[in-house]
């Protein structure tokens, strides 16, 4: 009876078996003769280049991802080094695939936010209610009393790809555990506080602010601005310049020393700080 | 002649229109949700699959018609195996077309490669080809003009919800609903909205 039952599936089921089979066996011919005759040749030596990169296609270099930028270098072996994550290593190793030589490259380069205060510290005239934007308050004339300082609305936050960047207490702040460097922060930032700083050590000083006012108006906007005295242009003039009420430093030249701790101490408004790994947290606003 | 044209004509607008895809079968969901952030990737992705879904379409009805449907081949009931038939030849035919696209037009696969063989197992595409079947749709030009519809309702439908989510991503949007769930409430409205086409063409 079984036996009956399964001759009679059989006898009933061939035919859809063989379409499918037919139709399976046709493809899988029609595919292997295309395959064979519309084969394309790849360069082997952007597939090397690419192994090389680091593979998280952020977009620093300029190009779409790390595929189309190790085209990119194939064809034109000047385009090596625009690979911020990477960075030298990585440089090196491309080189080596292409037979070619680096020199230079540098630190690798990490962002810096040019601002220190967080809401606390800032003078505000009324309450910004609008996108929650820093482009879009941006646009609003008196957001804020400091028009040159973090918005902290976190549109670097919404940039960075590596979850690296986190507004504290309205302050844009780098976790330079988990930054690559890929500068998708400084692009983002309307009031182009975030420069991307080569760092020479694990720890690097900085002026942590962009006010150009002079040194009254910046104190009435806020309590940790620089107000342009030159205090640590005195202590050490080969590192600081002060220039437009604002103190810049040359962050090639920094080693650091006897004098450029004393700058920071007697900074009266203690706007220079460690930005970096291991920084220390910088000393609190003067009441 | 002039009545065939008609029929044509009015077989594209109600798939386009009033039968689409999208917002009355709830097909091909997925890439309608997933790629319509920006209008150009969204354009892209439409163009791609009304591509898919023509030669899809097109070879489908061809088979349907000529093997599975064929009155001399009845007494076998070979209808039973339409559905991987029809899997069959989407996903035989897309991967012959991206060879093809990558060996003679490299610049087009760049732009279109990658939603390819995503599309191929969209069911938009296996379900056209099934709505062909069960509608009984008796000639090849209706079936490829149906196809091409098809596609072109999708495109609509996906850039229509590009241009939204564009405008929507500067909204102030409650935190509760932000991301997908005004994503589906402004999918349903879209819906509701073209609902207001049906019987419009009987």
């Amino acid at each position: 009876m079984i036996l009956m039952n399964i001759i009679d599936l059989w006898n009933n089921s061939w035919p859809a078996g063989a379409i499918i089979l037919g139709l399976g066996l046709l493809f899988s011919i029609v595919l292997l003769i295309a395959s064979i005759k519309l084969k394309v040749e790849v360069d082997p030596k952007i597939e090397q280049v690419r192994a090389a990169l680091p593979g998280i296609d952020c977009g620093a270099c300029g190009f779409a991802g790390c595929n189309s930028y190790a085209k990119a270098i194939v064809a034109n072996p000047q385009l090596i080094g625009k690979c911020a994550p990477g960075g030298a290593d990585c440089s090196a190793k491309i080189a080596q695939v292409l037979n070619l030589q680096v020199s230079g490259g540098g630190h690798a380069k990490r962002p810096i936010v040019h601002c220190r205060s967080h809401s606390a510290d800032r003078t505000f005239y009324a309450k910004y209610d609008g996108i929650p934007s820093c482009t879009a308050a941006n646009a609003v004339a008196n957001v804020q009393a400091c028009k040159w300082g973090c918005l902290g609305f976190g549109d670097c936050v919404r940039a960075c790809k590596f979850d690296a960047l986190h507004v504290v207490d309205g302050l844009s702040t780098v976790d330079y555990e988990k930054c690559t460097g890929c500068s998708a922060c400084a692009k983002a930032c309307p009031r182009n506080l975030i420069e991307m700083v080569p760092f020479s050590q694990e720890n690097m000083m900085t002026v942590a602010c962009k006010s150009k006012e002079n040194g009254k108006t910046t104190k009435s906007a806020c309590k940790v601005g620089c107000i342009g005295c030159g205090i640590c242009a005195k202590q050490d003039s080969e590192l600081f310049t002060v220039e437009n009420n604002l103190s810049r430093m040359d962050y090639v030249k920094y080693q650091p020393s006897e004098k450029t701790q004393a700058a920071m101490d007697k900074c009266p408004t203690g706007v220079i700080v460690y930005r970096g790994k291991t920084a220390p947290l910088p000393r609190p606003a003067k009441e | 002649m002039a009545d065939y044209i008609t029929t044509l004509l009015l077989a594209f607008t109600s798939i386009v229109i009033i039968n689409n895809l999208v917002f009355t079968k709830f097909l091909g969901t997925c890439p309608y949700l997933g790629v319509s952030g920006r209008i150009d990737m969204a354009f892209g992705m439409g163009m791609a699959v009304t591509f898919v879904i023509t030669l899809a379409g097109t070879l489908t009805w061809l088979v349907d018609h000529y093997i599975l449907q064929n009155p001399a081949l009845a007494q076998y009931g070979l209808g039973v195996t339409n559905y991987i038939c029809y899997i069959l030849i989407i996903a035989g035919a897309v991967q012959l077309v991206e060879m093809y696209l990558r060996k003679f037009f490299p610049s087009l696969y760049e732009s279109f490669g990658i939603f390819l063989p995503l599309i191929t197992t969209n069911c938009a595409i296996l379900g056209l080809c099934i709505f062909l079947n069960l509608w009984g749709t008796e000639d090849l030009i209706k079936a490829i003009v149906l196809s091409f519809g098809a596609g072109i309702g999708f495109t609509m439908a996906i850039c229509i919800m590009a241009g939204i989510r564009e405008n929507l991503a500067l909204a102030d949007v409650p935190k509760a609903l932000r991301g997908a769930p005004i994503t589906l409430i402004t999918a349903g409205l879209l819906t509701l909205a073209f609902m207001g086409f049906a019987g419009m063409i009987k």
